[in-house]
C-alpha cells in the first residue's frame, strides 16, 4: 500500500534538549496509525516535527511524495494536514464560529464543511456563538478536531483526544475518529491502550526518542510481553 | 443581564469612579474651565491612546516591547511638517526612495536565482557579503550626490523654524531647486536601481529561506513595477509635481501629510520587523537593547536632519479661521468662518486641538475594533495573541500577519505623531514624554487589551489636565483655608501614582485578563 506519509531517521533538538534520536514513522494512505509510548517518549514532539512545528535537524520527512521537512509550519498545513494539538488550544477570545472560520484556507470552506461538521458534532452547532473559554473538555475536543476538518485535509494529525474526557465522550470520540478515517489519513497519539487498541490499523512504539517498533495493531494486541514492556500498561 | 454586569464589573465601577471625580471636579470651578480641561484631557488622551493602541497590539501578538514607539510617533510628526511645509524636499526624496525599494519588491525572485547558480562552500559565505558591501558602496557613492532640496540647520534664514514660521504666515520662503552637479541623473538612477536589487539579493541570501522554492508569476513583479513607475514620474514631472503640491490649500496637503507621515511609519515599521526584529524573536533581552538603540538613533537623526529647535506645523485652514463670527458660537457659524476657536458652555475651545483631535481618536478606536473584531486579519490577531503555533499549524503565514501588525501599530503612531503637531509642536522629546504616558495608560487599562488601552489614555489625559488647572485654580481643602495648588512635577507623578493604586488592587491592569 502507498504511503501518505513517511518519517526517515528525524532528529529534532527543542533548545539543547534533543528530543528525537531517529523516528521512522510509515503512514499507509486511508488507515489510523497511532504512535505509542510512554510519556516523554517524543510522540508529540514527532507530531509537531511532521508539521514544522518544531522542525528536524536531520531525517527527511516525505509528504505525499514531497519532501516537507525544511518547509515552513504554514506552507506544510496548506499542502492538507490538519493538526489537533495535545490540549486542544482552542482560541479563547474567538466564538465557536470564528474557531472554525479561522481554519478556512479557501473562501467559503467553512460554508461548504458546516453541514458535515455538525453531523458529526451536532453538540457543536447550538454553542455557535459561544466564545472559545465556556466549553467544556470534551467539547473543546471536538471543536479542536472540526477545526481539522475545515479546510480539506487529506492528514489528519490527532494529538491525544481522549485525554482528560468523560468515558462516554471517549465512545462519541471514537466513532467521529473511525467516520473521518473513511475521508482522510488519521495519525493519532494515545496514551490510552484501550482506545488505540480500537481505533488504530497499525501502530508505531516510540521510547526515549526512537521509533522501536511498528506494526499492525492487531498483531501488538496479541504481544502483551511488548505491550507491558513499552507501555507498561497490562 | 446579571452576567453582563458581573463580567464588567471593573469596567462598571471604573466608568462611576470618574463620572463621580469628574462630578466633583464640576463642582469645584467655572464651567468654561471644567469643558476645556474635559476637553484637552481626551485630546491628549486621543494622543496617548494612537502610540498606546499601536504598542499593545504589536506586544500582544509579536511579544515585542517596541522601545521605540515614541521616537517612531515623533518621526511621523516630523514627516508630516516636511510634507506640509516643505512639499519640494518630499517629491526630490521620492524617486530614489522608491529605486531602493524597488529591489526588495523583486524579494520572490531572489531564492529562484540563488537556486539556478551552484556555488561552491566558501562562495556561499563570501556572495552575501560582497553584494552587501557593493550596494553600500553604490548608495553610499550616489545618495550624497543625489540632489535633494533639504533646509539648513546651521543657518537660522534656511533653518526649519524660519520655514515653519513663514508657513504659518501663510507664505513660503522660496526655494532653490536642487539639480544635478556632480553626476549624471542616468548614472543615479541606474545606479540605485541596481544597488538595492544587489542589496536586496545579498540580504536573503544571508536567509534560510534561500532553498525555498517560489513559484514565480507575473504578480511578483506587480509591486516592482509600480515603484519603477513612481520612480520614473516622480524624476519626470518632479518640478511640476512640486508646484502642484505647493499651490494645493492647506487642507488637502494636511491630508496628504497625515496619509504620508502614516504610510512611512507603517513602512518603517514593517521595514524593521522584517530586518532587525525577525532574527530576535527567541531573544528578548536582545529586543530590548535593539529598539532601546533604535529609539536613541531616531532621536539623533532626528536632532541631525530637523535640528533640535521646536517649531510648529502650521493648522490646516478648515481650522484655523479668524475675524468674521469668530470665534464661533454655534456650528454653523464656524462652518461658514472655519474658526478656530468655538465658544462652547461659555468656554473657548481650540477646535482642531480639543474637538478635532478626539474626534479622530474615536475614529481610529472605533475603525481598529472593527478590524480585530469583524475581519479576517483581526481574527488571526486575536487567535494568534492566544496561541501563534495553532494559528500556524492551521496553514496561516503568520510572519506575514507580524509585518502587517507591526507596520499598522508603528502607522498608527506616526498617524499620532502627525496630528499632535499642530497642536503641542514638534521637538526631539515629544515622543519619549508621550511614549511614558503611553507605557503608563497600558499599564493601567491592561497591557494587551485594546479597550484597556482606549480607558487608561483617557484615564491618563484627563488627570494630567485637571491637575495641571488645578495648579492654576488650586483645590481647597476642606475644613480649613489653606488652597492646595499641585505643583508641575505632580502632573506626570499623578498618572503614576494612579498608575501604582490600580496594579496594586487590579494587578493585570483594568480591563487586563490574568494570565
Amino acid at each position: 500500500m502507498e504511503n501518505i506519509l513517511e518519517v526517515q531517521g528525524i532528529h529534532t533538538y527543542i533548545g539543547q534538549y534533543h528530543i528525537l534520536q531517529g523516528v521512522n514513522v510509515q503512514v499507509p494512505k486511508g488507515s489510523i496509525t497511532v504512535l505509542l509510548g510512554r510519556n516523554g517518549a517524543g510522540k508529540t514532539t514527532t507530531l509537531k516535527s511532521i508539521i514544522g512545528l518544531t522542525p528536524p535537524r536531520e531525517g527527511r520527512v516525505i509528504y505525499d511524495g514531497n519532501e516537507v521537512q525544511a518547509m515552513r509550519s504554514f506552507d506544510i498545513a496548506n499542502m492538507g494536514i490538519g493538526f489537533v494539538p495535545e490540549h486542544r488550544a482552542i482560541f479563547r477570545d474567538l466564538t465557536v464560529e470564528e474557531n472554525l472560520k479561522i481554519a478556512e484556507r479557501g473562501r467559503g470552506d467553512y460554508l461548504r464543511k458546516k453541514e458535515f461538521i455538525f453531523n458529526l458534532f451536532p453538540d457543536l452547532q447550538r454553542l455557535i456563538t459561544l466564545p472559545g473559554t465556556s466549553l467544556s473538555g470534551g467539547q473543546q475536543q471536538m471543536l479542536a478536531i472540526a477545526r481539522a476538518l475545515v479546510a480539506d485535509n487529506k492528514l489528519l494529525l490527532i494529538d491525544e483526544p481522549s485525554e482528560g474526557l468523560a468515558p462516554v465522550i471517549i465512545e462519541n470520540m471514537m466513532s467521529a475518529i473511525r467516520e473521518l478515517s473513511k475521508e482522510s489519513t488519521i495519525v493519532l497519539v494515545e496514551q490510552n491502550f484501550l482506545v488505540a487498541s480500537k481505533l488504530a490499523e497499525y501502530y508505531i512504539i516510540l521510547e526515549e526518542g526512537r521509533s522501536v517498533q511498528s506494526g499492525k495493531m492487531k498483531d501488538l494486541a496479541r504481544d502483551k510481553a511488548a505491550i507491558h514492556h513499552f507501555l507498561g500498561a497490562a | 443581564m446579571n452576567m453582563l454586569i458581573r463580567k464588567n464589573l471593573v469596567l462598571i465601577i471604573t466608568l462611576v469612579v470618574i463620572a463621580f471625580m469628574l462630578g466633583v471636579a464640576a463642582q469645584g470651578m467655572d464651567r468654561q474651565d471644567f469643558v476645556i480641561t474635559l476637553l484637552r484631557g481626551l485630546a491628549v488622551g486621543s494622543i496617548t491612546f494612537l502610540v498606546a493602541s499601536g504598542f499593545s497590539l504589536i506586544f500582544g501578538l509579536l511579544d515585542v516591547l517596541n522601545l521605540a514607539h515614541g521616537t517612531l510617533f515623533m518621526i511621523g510628526a516630523y514627516i508630516g511638517w516636511t510634507v506640509i511645509v516643505r512639499p519640494d524636499t518630499i517629491m526630490d526624496l521620492l524617486t530614489p526612495l522608491a529605486l531602493i525599494l524597488s529591489g526588495f519588491a523583486l524579494g520572490d525572485l531572489y531564492p529562484h536565482l540563488s537556486s539556478r547558480i551552484r556555488l561552491g562552500l566558501r562562495m556561499k559565505r563570501f556572495l552575501p557579503w560582497a553584494l552587501g558591501l557593493v550596494s553600500l558602496l553604490v548608495l553610499g557613492f550616489i545618495l550624497p550626490r543625489y540632489p535633494i532640496a533639504i533646509w539648513n540647520v546651521e543657518n537660522y534664514s534656511q533653518s526649519p523654524v524660519t520655514f515653519s514660521f513663514m508657513a504659518s504666515q501663510g507664505t513660503r520662503l522660496p526655494v532653490q531647486p536642487a539639480t544635478f552637479t556632480e553626476i549624471s541623473p542616468a548614472v543615479a538612477l541606474i545606479g540605485l536601481l541596481l544597488a538595492s536589487m544587489f542589496g536586496a539579493f545579498g540580504l536573503s541570501l544571508f536567509g534560510k529561506d534561500a532553498q525555498r522554492t517560489v513559484r514565480i508569476s507575473w504578480k511578483s513583479f506587480i509591486g516592482f513595477a509600480a515603484l519603477l513607475v513612481v520612480a520614473l514620474v516622480g524624476f519626470a514631472y518632479n518640478d511640476s509635481l512640486t508646484n502642484a503640491l505647493t499651490a494645493l490649500n492647506s487642507n488637502w496637503l494636511f491630508l496628504i501629510a497625515v496619509i504620508v507621515a502614516m504610510a512611512s511609519g507603517a513602512g518603517l515599521g514593517g521595514l524593521m520587523e522584517a530586518t532587525l526584529i525577525r532574527p530576535l524573536y527567541s531573544r528578548p533581552i536582545y529586543q530590548l537593547m535593539l529598539t532601546l538603540g533604535l529609539s536613541a538613533i531616531g532621536i539623533e537623526m532626528v536632532r541631525a536632519v530637523w535640528g533640535r529647535p521646536e517649531f510648529v506645523t502650521p493648522k490646516p485652514d478648515f481650522f484655523n479661521g479668524t475675524g468674521g463670527a469668530c470665534p464661533a458660537t454655534n456650528f454653523a457659524d464656524w462652518w461658514a468662518n472655519h474658526c478656530s476657536t468655538i465658544l462652547l458652555w461659555e468656554g473657548r475651545v481650540r477646535v482642531y486641538n480639543e474637538i478635532f483631535i478626539p474626534i479622530v481618536g474615536l475614529v481610529v478606536l472605533i475603525s481598529i475594533w472593527v478590524l480585530l473584531q469583524r475581519t479576517r486579519l483581526g481574527m488571526i490577531i486575536r487567535a494568534g495573541v492566544q496561541d501563534r503555533e495553532m494559528v500556524e499549524a492551521l496553514g496561516i503565514n503568520v510572519r506575514r500577519v507580524f509585518t502587517m501588525v507591526f507596520a499598522l501599530g508603528v502607522g498608527l503612531a506616526a498617524l499620532g505623531g502627525v496630528l499632535a503637531a499642530p497642536s503641542t509642536g514638534l521637538s526631539n522629546f515629544m515622543g519619549e514624554s508621550l511614549f511614558l504616558n503611553a507605557l503608563i495608560a497600558l499599564a493601567i487599562g491592561g497591557l494587551t487589551n485594546y479597550p484597556g488601552a482606549a480607558l487608561g489614555s483617557v484615564l491618563v489625559g484627563l488627570i494630567q489636565q485637571f491637575i495641571i488647572k488645578y495648579g492654576q485654580i488650586g483645590i481647597p481643602v476642606p475644613f480649613t483655608e489653606i488652597v492646595f495648588k499641585p505643583s508641575p512635577p505632580l502632573v506626570p507623578a499623578s498618572t503614576v501614582l494612579l498608575m501604582v493604586i490600580i496594579l496594586l488592587i487590579l494587578p493585570n491592569g483594568l480591563l487586563g485578563k490574568k494570565e
